[in-house]
């Protein structure tokens, strides 16, 4: 999963490290924008519905929580 | 209650003694009766509707909570024996109940922000219409007034609402300690517009007496008055000496004028945030950020992210998310990806909520077209400039250009702020046509001898109103550029040896009561934002 992730965030941002980064929402890396190119993303790849709930700077901050926000949406089915 | 008025001096130092002097468990009732002590200053009558949005939103706010209460506790106990598909149904059905009640809630808060707001300006364009067609009977146009602050509270409310209806955090149980976070004085009448996560548990919660603390704000209180009074205030002098009466004036003078605006709204909005947060951190309540040095912006997405960030973050959450991921905006974008190829089809339902974001923007600020066209001018800016910064890219490669270096850096800031610039026509002009005029003369007929001939000398302002402008502006990018680079002035000021930091606050007072713009009769103007 972590390697796709990476596909498709190196793909939106090519100019961020995302490994190193972790506050990407609270430092302002990503925008709006990315966030709404991001999920329309991670929805088709990974399967799952991240909605307006989820999109809290605390599941966005590392890859790490994004990881883990998808596993957890995935679970819930 | 101005914030700039002796009244408001007084009211606030006798409430900062008596928070500090009552007994704790009665600090954030005293906060309480300041803040509606605060309002009725404003009028009595109108203190309804802010008693009734705090109502409505109340008990909407308890019923969700006591439904988010409800589902949690039946999924917990029926973890075991319920199929996925049976949880799924019984979270649809809990999620259709609060839909019903979060909707309810919207309608009625939004609708009283409307009614109150924009029915003369939508009766006004109806008439308008159908005397188009010949029709003689006119939908009658009404005495309404707008109770202070409801462009803020409103919005503060709804995030309120759909914040519970998301199950982010518990409904409050107390109606007053609930109305204090509705109706808090110091960011009731310009916003921060505050989210209740991060606001209410502070203002509720006793906060002790600190030297540092309490001097710390009264310096941000002296920094945000000497920002409107010897800024602000001056500046608006000359914005509305060619603003009244725009037609003698052409080229950089109408620039001018739109420029000076931007920068008088800045300086008289970001200084009553400062005297809002101030005033709040003396009191132990830190609020919301609403201002980041915007004039340090590269684009004009960034200078909106630095701006107002409280209201843009409202409508981030409330309306740009929702309408982005909703299932139409998805199906919208499969068709245009079709249409318009992977790259363009893909971003267009996101540029289409952008622009719905901006458009409300604009018309949030007032009921007029002129606010309709300042959220297109931003949004088509906006728009244009993600559409066109791969091209931006190729032409600074192909000239050479270092996009990392200072100066490519500097003309970035420099472009950003003559595109907000441009777009202070709509929202000072006086109407919309009127804004249209001086956009299209300010381009059409560049004058820069007006630069050398004094032409600027003639609008109200002295030669030393000019210097202390031209002093203040300097001051203001200074201290920006120590702050983007993390310097804390006033941490360093604390820092100082007493007697250097009463030269400070002594010198600082001086110079307010000295440069301040005190107009006729002594009295300041009002906050711009105060009216919105």
């Amino acid at each position: 999963m972590k390697e796709k992730l990476l596909e498709i965030l190196n793909d939106l941002r090519p100019d961020v490290e995302f490994e190193k980064e972790t506050k990407l929402i609270d430092d302002g890396i990503l925008d709006s924008f990315d966030i709404v190119s991001l999920v329309s993303e991670l929805n088709s790849e990974f399967d799952v519905e991240i909605n307006v709930m989820d999109l809290e700077p605390v599941n966005f901050n590392t890859i790490q929580a994004m990881m883990e926000l998808i596993e957890k949406l995935q679970e819930e089915g | 209650m101005d914030f700039i008025s002796v009244t408001f001096m007084i009211f606030i130092l006798i409430l900062i003694c008596l928070y500090f002097l009552v007994p704790d468990k009665y600090k954030w009732m005293v906060l309480l009766a300041g803040s509606y002590v605060f309002y009725a200053f404003s009028g009595i009558k109108l203190m309804i509707f802010l008693i009734f949005t705090t109502g409505v939103t109340f008990v909407s706010g308890r019923k969700l909570g006591d439904i988010n209460e409800e589902s949690s506790r039946y999924l917990k106990e029926h973890k075991a024996d319920l199929t996925r598909d049976e949880k799924k149904q019984y979270k649809s059905q809990i999620t259709a109940r609060k839909k019903r009640i979060v909707t309810a809630a919207v309608v009625v808060n939004l609708g009283i922000l409307i009614f109150l707001k924009y029915f003369n300006f939508i009766a006004k364009n109806i008439n308008l219409v159908i005397g188009q067609f010949g029709v003689t009977e006119k939908v009658p146009l009404l005495n309404l007034l707008l109770p202070l602050g409801i462009s803020f509270y409103t919005l503060q409310s709804i995030a309120y609402i759909v914040d519970l209806y998301r199950g982010k955090y518990q409904a409050d149980r107390n109606f007053l300690k609930f109305a204090l976070f509705m109706s808090f004085f110091p960011q009731i009448i310009q916003g921060p517009i505050a989210r209740y996560d991060q606001l209410a548990s502070q203002l509720y919660e006793p906060h002790k007496f600190d030297y540092t603390r309490v001097t710390q704000g009264f310096q941000l209180v002296l920094w945000g008055y000497m920002k409107k009074l010897i800024l602000a205030d001056r500046l608006a002098v000359a914005v509305n000496f060619i603003f009244d009466d725009p037609a003698p004036h052409e080229g950089f003078i109408l620039f001018f004028a739109a420029a000076g605006y931007g920068l008088q709204v800045y300086a008289d909005f970001s200084g009553g945030m400062d005297i809002a947060r101030g005033v709040s951190q003396v009191l132990g309540i830190e609020l919301a950020l609403n201002f980041e040095r915007p004039y340090f912006a590269k684009s004009v997405e960034e200078f909106w992210r630095r701006w107002h960030i409280t209201l843009g973050s409202w409508m981030r959450d409330y309306v740009f998310y929702p309408l982005s991921l909703s299932k139409n905006f998805a199906n919208l974008g499969k068709r245009t990806r079709k249409i318009f190829g992977n790259y363009i089809g893909k971003k267009l339902p996101t540029f289409l909520s952008m622009f719905i974001v901006f458009l409300l923007v604009g018309v949030w600020h007032g009921s007029s077209w002129k606010y309709v066209a300042y959220g297109i001018w931003n949004g088509v800016i906006i728009v244009s400039s993600i559409l066109l910064e791969p091209v931006y890219q190729k032409m600074a490669q192909k000239c050479g250009m270092d996009t990392e270096s200072a100066g490519w850096k500097f003309f970035q800031m420099f472009r950003t702020f003559v595109l907000c610039s441009f777009g202070r026509f709509f929202s000072r002009g006086k109407t919309c046509m009127k804004a249209i005029d001086m956009f299209i003369r300010a381009l059409a007929f560049p004058n820069p001898w007006v630069f050398f001939n004094g032409g600027f000398l003639n609008f109200g302002l002295s030669y030393k109103d000019y210097n202390v402008i031209f002093i203040s502006i300097l001051v203001l990018l200074v201290v920006g550029i120590m702050q983007e680079r993390g310097v804390h002035i006033r941490e360093k000021i604390a820092e100082q040896h007493i007697c250097f930091r009463w030269v400070i606050y002594l010198g600082a007072v001086l110079t307010l009561l000295v440069f301040g713009y005190y107009g006729g009769g002594y009295s300041a103007s009002e906050f711009i934002y105060q009216q919105f």
